[in-house]
């Protein structure tokens, strides 16, 4: 192994150029895989961020039967034994209660239908960028209760400015009529705009005292670390919760299937591209070993002669690849992992124009990535097997060569 | 004691549907300690004998032993361990590793037997200097002249302690000072080593060099007998 590990690095720098260029042409392979994989985990972790952080954090808990039907009927008591529950969960950044009712709000003669959303201040800045959002005045706060946070779409319509007092309209969990005055606090631009036109802010506690809904919540939205651990952190609820509890546990993959599905599509297109990189790559190295088996047909012959097995002048010729491609892989990883860490670092924030379009489509101006360990060990591991299986053929020709034919061309 | 037995040997090559009868049932034996020459008119065989002789190729008809065992019966594998451990080769064309040393040249049958470093580095220090080039040790192949890579071959050839060295024109690139030089270095180590040597040429003044002569023509022998 030592000997045959010896003479196929020497082989290897045999002829440098070519050497270089094949290594080269991995080294970019490698560079622009491991790039444009962490880019598009960047851009759709931030989509999902940018999502769960708007609506309903990584992982949901619900009372049975919301997420099919989102009214009152459905809740959750968040009692000191939940609360517990959600403090001690493993791997939860946060957690938040809301109150999801639908009203009518008025100003004078105007009225528009809106989506009433109660929450806790203060752990709602643990889950979602809600607070960050607001464009003008401030975020509902426990210290000014019967404030009230419009989208800005919904705000132009009503014609509602800063300090507007609005009539709050709807039906109560009590079945009875529920009405209030809200004092306009702040206006909040989401990037959704259904949202926008009919998201309206108050705090849980006046959430719950308008829908007479005593400690119950409608949902609970968690954060995790990140969107992958999100399945972790449903399973270990799901088993933290006592059954008794009629409670749904649903991750942002199940309740926003159609960003799933983007995903998928979106990956699917950028790997057919890498695939075809990777066949560049895998012609490069069939090209390179094939080339210098040839060339070496007499002096495989001698080593077959003096007593070298097929078996061994097989290998030798595979870790000839493997070298060549290990060394592209080494130099791909090593240029391409920092550089990915720097711009993981630094994202990059887009232009006006690009910036207004991915404003309309809902999403933040900014391009992001992120290295996931797959990503690195999966380019290893692709240029590896492509390699191996590059050198298939050269190896196996080179080891079925007679000593002599090889010595015959004399 | 024979280590190499020929009978009724015989080569035809096919090449696009014309055969030629490269041998024609030669029949050889080979004693320990001889040193023997193979010589006759280009074309005659020899090449052809010492590739059958050296398990590298396989008779048309006929049966080659090698210290009691018929080479047809062995697997690939078991000819490479044969090359390996009992014969040694030496080529018309040097055929060095480029890549390798003079002294990695030397070593590298002895690392494929299993020889321990230590004892690999002293046989091979003590060959190089036998062979007069100890002082090229760490050269490859391409900085040395033709005489002293052919020098490096038989020293790889027979550093491994083989029963028999097979050389085919080992001296045909060398111009004839050089090429007496070499023979005399086998001739010495025939001599010192008990080294038993068949090797090939068609040079007159090598052929006076050999204590025993097989003479082919036209892939038969025509005669074999003793020498100067
Ligand atoms: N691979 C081969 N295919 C066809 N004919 C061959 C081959 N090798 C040798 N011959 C023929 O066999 C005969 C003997 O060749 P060879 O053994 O090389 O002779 P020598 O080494 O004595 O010059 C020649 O006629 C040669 O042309
Ligand atoms: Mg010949």
């Amino acid at each position: 192994m030592g000997l045959e590990l010896r003479l196929a690095w020497r082989n290897v720098w045999r002829n440098a150029r070519r050497t270089w260029l094949t290594v080269a042409a991995t080294v970019f392979a490698v560079v622009l895989v491991v790039f444009f994989v962490a880019m598009a985990a960047g851009i759709h972790e931030k989509m999902i961020e940018d999502s769960v952080r708007v609506a309903s954090g990584h992982v949901t808990l619900a009372g049975e039967g919301y997420f099919a039907n989102r009214t009152l009927e459905q809740f959750v008591t968040l009692d000191a034994g939940l609360q517990h529950t959600l403090d001690a969960a493993p791997g939860v950044r946060g957690w938040a209660p809301r109150l999801v009712g639908f009203g009518l709000v008025s100003k004078e003669t105007d009225a528009q239908g809106v989506a009433v959303l109660g929450v806790d201040p203060a752990r709602e800045a643990s889950v979602t960028t809600l607070a960050r959002r607001v464009e003008r005045g401030v975020f509902v706060s426990e210290d000014a209760p019967k404030g009230i946070v419009l989208g800005e779409r919904l705000a132009r319509n009503l014609g509602a400015e800063l300090g507007d007092e609005l009539l709050l309209y709807s039906e109560a969990y009590s079945l009875e009529t529920a009405y209030d005055l809200f004092t306009v606090v702040g206006v909040m631009k989401l990037p959704e705009p259904s949202l926008d036109r009919s998201l309206a802010l108050v705090t849980l506690a006046d959430a719950q005292a308008f829908f007479v809904y005593g400690e119950r919540v409608s949902e609970v939205a968690l954060l995790a670390d990140d969107a992958d651990a999100a399945d972790q952190v449903a399973a270990g609820l799901r088993g933290a919760l006592p059954g008794a509890e009629a409670v749904e546990v649903q991750t942002w993959a199940e309740l926003m299937p159609e960003l799933v599905q983007f995903i998928i599509l979106d990956d699917a297109g950028m790997y057919v591209l890498l695939v075809i990189l990777v066949i560049v790559v895998a012609f490069g190295i069939l090209n390179t070993i094939l080339m210098s088996v040839l060339e070496r047909t007499r002096e495989l012959g001698v080593l077959l002669a003096l007593g070298l097995r097929p078996g061994a002048v097989f290998r030798l010729v595979y870790l000839e690849s493997l070298l060549l491609a290990g060394l592209g892989l080494a130099i791909g990883l090593a240029t391409s992992i920092p550089l990915v860490l720097w711009f993981q670092a630094h994202p990059v924030e887009l232009s006006n124009e690009l910036a207004g379009a991915m404003e309309l489509i809902g999403a933040e101006p900014v391009i992001t990535w992120k290295l996931k360990p797959w990503n690195p060990l999966g380019s290893v591991l692709t240029i590896l097997g492509v390699a191996a299986l590059a050198a298939l053929y050269p190896a196996v020709k080179a080891s079925r060569g007679r000593p002599v034919d090889a010595l015959r061309s004399l | 004691m024979a280590i190499l037995e020929a009978h009724a040997v015989s080569k035809v090559y096919e090449t696009r549907g014309v055969a030629t009868r490269a041998l024609d049932r030669v029949d050889l034996t080979l004693e320990e300690g001889e040193f023997t020459v193979l010589h006759g008119p280009s074309g005659c065989g020899k090449t052809t004998l010492l590739n059958l002789l050296g398990a590298l190729d396989d008779p048309s008809e006929g049966r080659v032993t090698l210290d009691g065992r018929d080479l047809a019966e062995c697997s690939a594998a078991e000819r490479s361990e044969l090359r390996l451990h009992k014969l040694g080769f030496v080529f018309q064309a040097y055929n060095l590793i480029p890549v390798f040393t003079a002294r990695e040249n030397v070593e590298f049958v002895m690392e494929l037997q299993g020889v321990p470093s230590a004892e690999r580095k002293a046989r091979t220090d003590a060959i190089l200097a036998e062979v007069g080039l100890a002082e090229l040790a760490e050269k490859r192949p391409l900085e040395m002249s033709g005489g002293q890579q052919q020098r490096v071959a038989v020293a790889r050839a027979i550093v491994g302690r083989p029963e028999l060295v097979l050389a085919d024109e080992p001296t045909a690139n060398l111009d004839s000072a050089t090429a007496g030089q070499l023979l005399d270095l086998m001739e010495e180590l025939n001599r010192e080593h008990g080294v038993t040597f068949l090797f090939s040429t068609h040079d007159p003044l090598v052929i006076g060099k050999a204590r025993r002569r097989v003479r082919l023509r036209d892939g038969r022998v025509e005669s074999d007998g003793p020498g100067a």
